[in-house]
């Protein structure tokens, strides 16, 4: 009786997961068993053969020059996470109780991220206009002589596309940062305070401390989502001048859909699970330190 | 002392109103070059509100050969499609996966799960393959079909079923009820907060979404508002007030869902991470 019973549960189980299940391997599983596989080969869209070649995709990427430039692009472009959070701590506190207009001013501060894509990504290309854009005319308003040549420059290419990234993580981080701040308790706020902390003694010692675990998983997500995007940068620069913006996601891109080198491809889009794999790992081990909160 | 607190939290808001105001700048600047004259797109100090307004760049931007009036359309076709078969089949696993016990179960979650680590370039190049293979790629299934699996939204709906206490159905399982009763009857009416915000997200998702598109369409015909935005701006590259009425129709409609939606947007965002 029981294990009729449990057998009926099973089949209704996979009644309700089937579904979604054919997608998932259809779209997920099988593709990932498949670009595995790809990354071994020499496989190039229309070639007439293709070859199982071992190891030598994997000794390719180590020898490339350019997986080092992007691998060292793309590290510049994780610098953006940590500032975009920073800023939007900031903004999380003061908007969290002691402003006016609380609900209006995080909806404009969100707007960035809602609006993703590339629409964004020409309007900051023709702010960062390096001769005449409003940027660099306000910089030399306040009397710098020779502003940066953004977009258009190796040096600073990469920077700029950190500025906007920065401005587009923003209202991401923040709101996440509300919720955690919203989570804690009155009491202990208004204890320091009691105890004579003055502000931003109150956030450093007792705020902060006690959103960290936010802070650690805001990191580890946001620097897997960065690491995964290619979007705005192909759209702005398609990873130049010369290099400068190639970040590793892009180069993916590039070796399979311009060079048609898929199994080269393959494997660096691995090199960058194992990345994501890092990442993910450590905020596992994070997560357990955090339910002791 | 009342009303020192008063006077700083003016000033917080002056504060954090500028700054707000620096973040929405880009669109303002959008908007407003979309309607100067050629000439005074780069006039500095920057004229927030132009002298004369032009409406040709809009004009532009919705007629020719290829329209925005097109690519919304396709756009509308695959964002919606896609996320109704989403919220559906997720709403389905979901519930399997958080109220049915069954064989396997824990390890089939721990796979989906794992999948939400693998990038998406790992899988660009064999769904490329596949798609070619069996001839929809450079057609819209090739943006619907995977669209309408996320397990993102598996994750999300499972969540909240877990948290629908479990007297309710208990209940119905007395009265003779089985899971699709329960499901279609009881728990889908009660998550409707959670599907409409599941459905806001995957649709600004769909909507936003460059890089499949920019991988599975080539014909002009077929791009979605991201695609059609680039070509529009690839083709025009010296109409910088074209440029920014075209980036401002691509922008328009998720600003518009973002107005209507903004609560569970936030709501959405907020829950998936800290919970998650």
């Amino acid at each position: 009786m029981h294990k009729s019973w449990m057998k009926r549960q099973s089949r209704l189980g996979y009644l309700f997961i089937g579904p979604n299940m054919i997608g998932v391997l259809l779209f997920f599983i099988i593709p990932a068993v498949y670009s595995f596989y790809l990354m071994f080969t020499d496989y190039k869209f229309m070639s007439p053969e293709t070859h199982f070649v071992g190891l030598d995709n994997i000794r390719r990427m180590m020898n490339d020059d350019l997986f080092g430039v992007a691998l060292r692009n793309t590290f510049v472009f994780l610098l953006a996470v940590p500032v975009s959070m920073g800023l939007a701590f900031i903004v999380a506190v003061a908007l969290n109780k002691s402003v006016y207009w609380q609900k209006t001013l995080r909806a404009l501060y969100f707007m960035p991220y809602i609006t993703s894509g590339v629409a964004i990504a020409f309007v900051w290309m023709l702010l960062f206009q390096p001769t005449s854009g409003p940027i660099n005319g306000f910089l030399r308003g306040i009397g710098i002589a020779n502003p940066p040549g953004w977009l258009s420059t190796t040096e600073w290419s990469m920077y700029a596309i950190d500025i906007i990234w920065i401005w587009f993580m923003l209202g991401y981080n923040m709101i996440i940062y509300l919720a955690a701040l919203q989570e804690i308790p009155e009491e202990l706020v208004e204890a320091a305070r009691i105890d004579g902390a003055r502000p931003w003694q109150t956030i450093r010692h007792v705020i902060w401390p006690l959103v960290s675990p936010t802070t650690f998983l805001l990191l580890i997500t946001g620097l897997i989502m960065t690491i995964k995007n290619f979007g705005i940068i192909q759209a702005i620069t398609q990873g130049g001048p010369g290099n400068s913006t190639t970040v590793l996601s892009l180069f993916i891109y590039q070796n399979a859909f311009r060079y048609y080198e898929m199994g080269y491809a393959a494997a660096i889009s691995w090199a960058l699970f194992a990345i994501i794999m890092i990442f993910t790992v450590l905020q596992w081990i994070g997560q357990k330190r955090w339910v002791h909160y | 002392m009342e009303s020192l607190t008063q006077i700083r939290r003016i000033i917080l808001t002056l504060l954090m109103s500028g700054f707000a105001l620096l973040m929405i700048m880009p669109f303002i600047w959008m908007i407003s070059t979309s309607f100067k004259s050629p000439a005074d797109v780069f006039t500095y100090p920057v004229q927030w509100i132009p002298t004369n307004l032009k409406w040709e760049h809009h004009i532009k931007v919705w007629s020719g050969a290829d329209t925005f009036a097109t690519y919304y359309l396709n756009s509308l076709k695959i964002s919606l499609i896609s996320t109704i078969g989403a919220v559906f089949l997720s709403a389905f696993a979901a519930y399997g996966f958080a109220r049915i016990q069954f064989k396997g179960r824990e390890t089939l979650f721990l796979i989906y799960l794992s999948m939400m680590m693998v990038p998406p370039q790992v899988l660009f190049v064999p769904k490329f393959l596949m798609f070619e293979w069996v001839g929809i790629y450079n057609t819209h299934w090739a943006l619907i079909l995977p669209g309408m699996f996320t397990i993102f939204g598996v994750f999300m709906l499972r969540q909240f079923f877990l948290s629908v206490p479990s007297e309710i159905s208990e209940a119905a399982f007395i009265d003779g009820a089985g899971h699709l009763r329960i499901f279609f009857r009881l728990v889908l009416p009660l998550a409707k907060p959670a599907l409409a915000t599941l459905a806001i997200i995957d649709f600004s998702w769909h909507w936003n979404d460059y890089e499949n598109a920019l991988v599975f369409l080539i014909d002009k015909d077929l791009y979605t508002v991201p695609l059609g935005l680039q070509n529009f701006i690839l083709e025009n590259n010296v109409d910088y007030n074209g440029m920014m009425a075209a980036a401002t129709a691509g922008i328009i409609p998720m600003i518009i869902v973002f107005l209507v939606g903004q609560h569970y947007i936030i709501q959405g965002v907020a829950g998936s991470a800290v919970k998650g």
